[in-house]
C-alpha cells in the first residue's frame, strides 16, 4: 500500500470532517486512519490556517470553515488531475 | 519545395485549427502549474512542461502559415520583380526556423509525457534531446521522418496510459488514450499528406483528438467539484 503524504492525510481529515459537519477528535482518529500525536499534529495546523474551527462550544466538536472547503474543493481537483496522469 | 501541405482552399480553416490545438495545450499547461502550486508535486510541473512544448509548436505551426499568407500577398501584389524574390528568400528562412522549432517542441513535449510515469531516472535525457534535433533537422528534407518519430513517442505514451489505465480503471484516463490514439492516427495521415484531401481529413482528425482532450480538462474539474457537493450532502 502507498504511504500517504502530508496533503493526502489533511484532504482526508477535512473529508471526514466535511462529511459529518460537526465530529469529535476522535472519530477523526479512527476515521482518517491516524494515531493519536499525529492527529493532533495536523489538526493544530488546520486551526493555525483556518481550515477548521471549534463549533461545539463546551462540547469538543470540529467542524469546517469556508477556508478549509475551499482547500477541499482545491485539492479534490488536483488529486482528479494526478489520478487522470497517473502522476 | 513545398513545405506545407495545406491545399489553398484550406489555409486559413487549419490554422484556426491549429490555434484551438494552442489554446487547449495552454489549457492543460494552466491546470498542471496550479495544480503544481498547491501540491508541490514536481511530476505534475513535468507533465505542464510537456504541454507547454508542444503548445509552442502549435503557436510556432501558426506563425508560420500566417507567413505563408503574408507570402501569397507579396507575390501576388507585386508580381517577379526582384523584391518579390527576396522577400519569398526571407519567408524560407522564417518556415525552417519555425518549422524546426514546431518539430523540436512537440517531440521533446511528447518525450518528457512519456518519461513522467517511469520513476527512474536514467542519464539518456541529453542523448535523446540530441536525436531529436537530428530529427527535426532531417524532417526539413523528408518530412514524414518527423510525423514517424512523433507516431512512435504517441505510441509509447499510449503504451504507458493503458497501464495506468489498467490499475485506476479511471473514465478520464480511458479519454486521454482515445486523444491519443487519435492523435497517432493523424499522424499516420500526415505522412500520407503529400496528397491535398488527406491532409484535410488528418488535420480534421487532429481537431477531434484536442476536442476530446477539451471534455478530458471539463471532466476534471467537473468531478472535482461534484466530489465536494458528495461531501457537502
Amino acid at each position: 500500500m502507498e504511504r500517504r503524504n502530508r496533503l493526502n492525510i489533511i484532504y482526508d481529515i477535512l473529508k471526514v470532517i466535511k462529511a459529518k459537519g460537526e465530529i469529535k477528535k476522535t472519530h477523526i482518529m479512527y476515521q482518517a486512519n491516524l494515531a493519536h500525536n499525529q492527529m493532533k499534529g495536523y489538526l493544530n495546523e488546520l486551526y493555525e490556517k483556518g481550515f477548521i474551527e471549534n463549533t461545539g462550544g463546551k462540547r469538543p466538536l470540529i467542524g469546517i470553515t469556508k477556508k478549509g472547503a475551499d482547500f477541499f474543493q482545491k485539492y479534490a481537483q488536483v488529486r482528479e488531475f494526478e489520478k487522470t496522469f497517473g502522476l | 519545395m513545398k513545405i506545407v501541405f495545406t491545399p489553398d482552399w484550406f489555409l486559413g480553416q487549419d490554422v484556426m485549427i491549429n490555434l484551438f490545438s494552442f489554446l487547449i495545450l495552454g489549457l492543460f499547461f494552466f491546470f498542471s502549474v496550479k495544480n503544481y502550486k498547491i501540491s508541490k508535486n514536481k511530476r505534475l510541473l513535468y507533465l505542464g512542461i510537456g504541454f507547454l512544448l508542444i503548445a509552442l509548436a502549435e503557436l510556432s505551426v501558426v506563425l508560420t502559415k500566417f507567413a505563408i499568407f503574408y507570402d501569397t500577398d507579396v507575390t501576388q501584389s507585386i508580381g517577379r520583380i526582384i523584391i518579390t524574390y527576396d522577400v519569398v528568400k526571407s519567408l524560407d528562412i522564417i518556415y525552417y526556423i519555425s518549422l524546426f522549432f514546431n518539430r523540436f517542441f512537440t517531440l521533446l513535449g511528447l518525450y518528457i509525457i512519456y518519461r513522467l510515469p517511469l520513476k527512474r531516472i536514467s542519464g539518456d535525457f541529453i542523448l535523446v534531446v540530441y536525436f531529436i534535433i537530428i530529427t527535426s533537422l532531417l524532417s526539413h528534407n523528408f518530412y514524414y521522418i518527423y510525423h514517424l518519430t512523433a507516431l512512435i513517442f504517441l505510441a509509447l505514451v499510449t503504451r504507458n496510459y493503458i497501464k495506468i489505465y489498467r490499475e485506476n480503471r479511471l473514465a478520464n484516463t480511458g479519454i486521454f488514450i482515445v486523444a491519443l490514439c487519435l492523435l497517432g492516427m493523424s499522424q499516420v495521415m500526415f505522412i500520407l499528406s503529400n496528397l491535398a484531401y488527406i491532409y484535410v481529413i488528418a488535420q480534421a482528425v487532429q481537431l477531434i483528438s484536442y476536442i476530446t482532450l477539451l471534455i478530458l480538462i471539463m471532466r476534471i474539474s467537473k468531478n472535482g467539484k461534484k466530489k465536494q457537493a458528495e461531501h457537502n450532502l
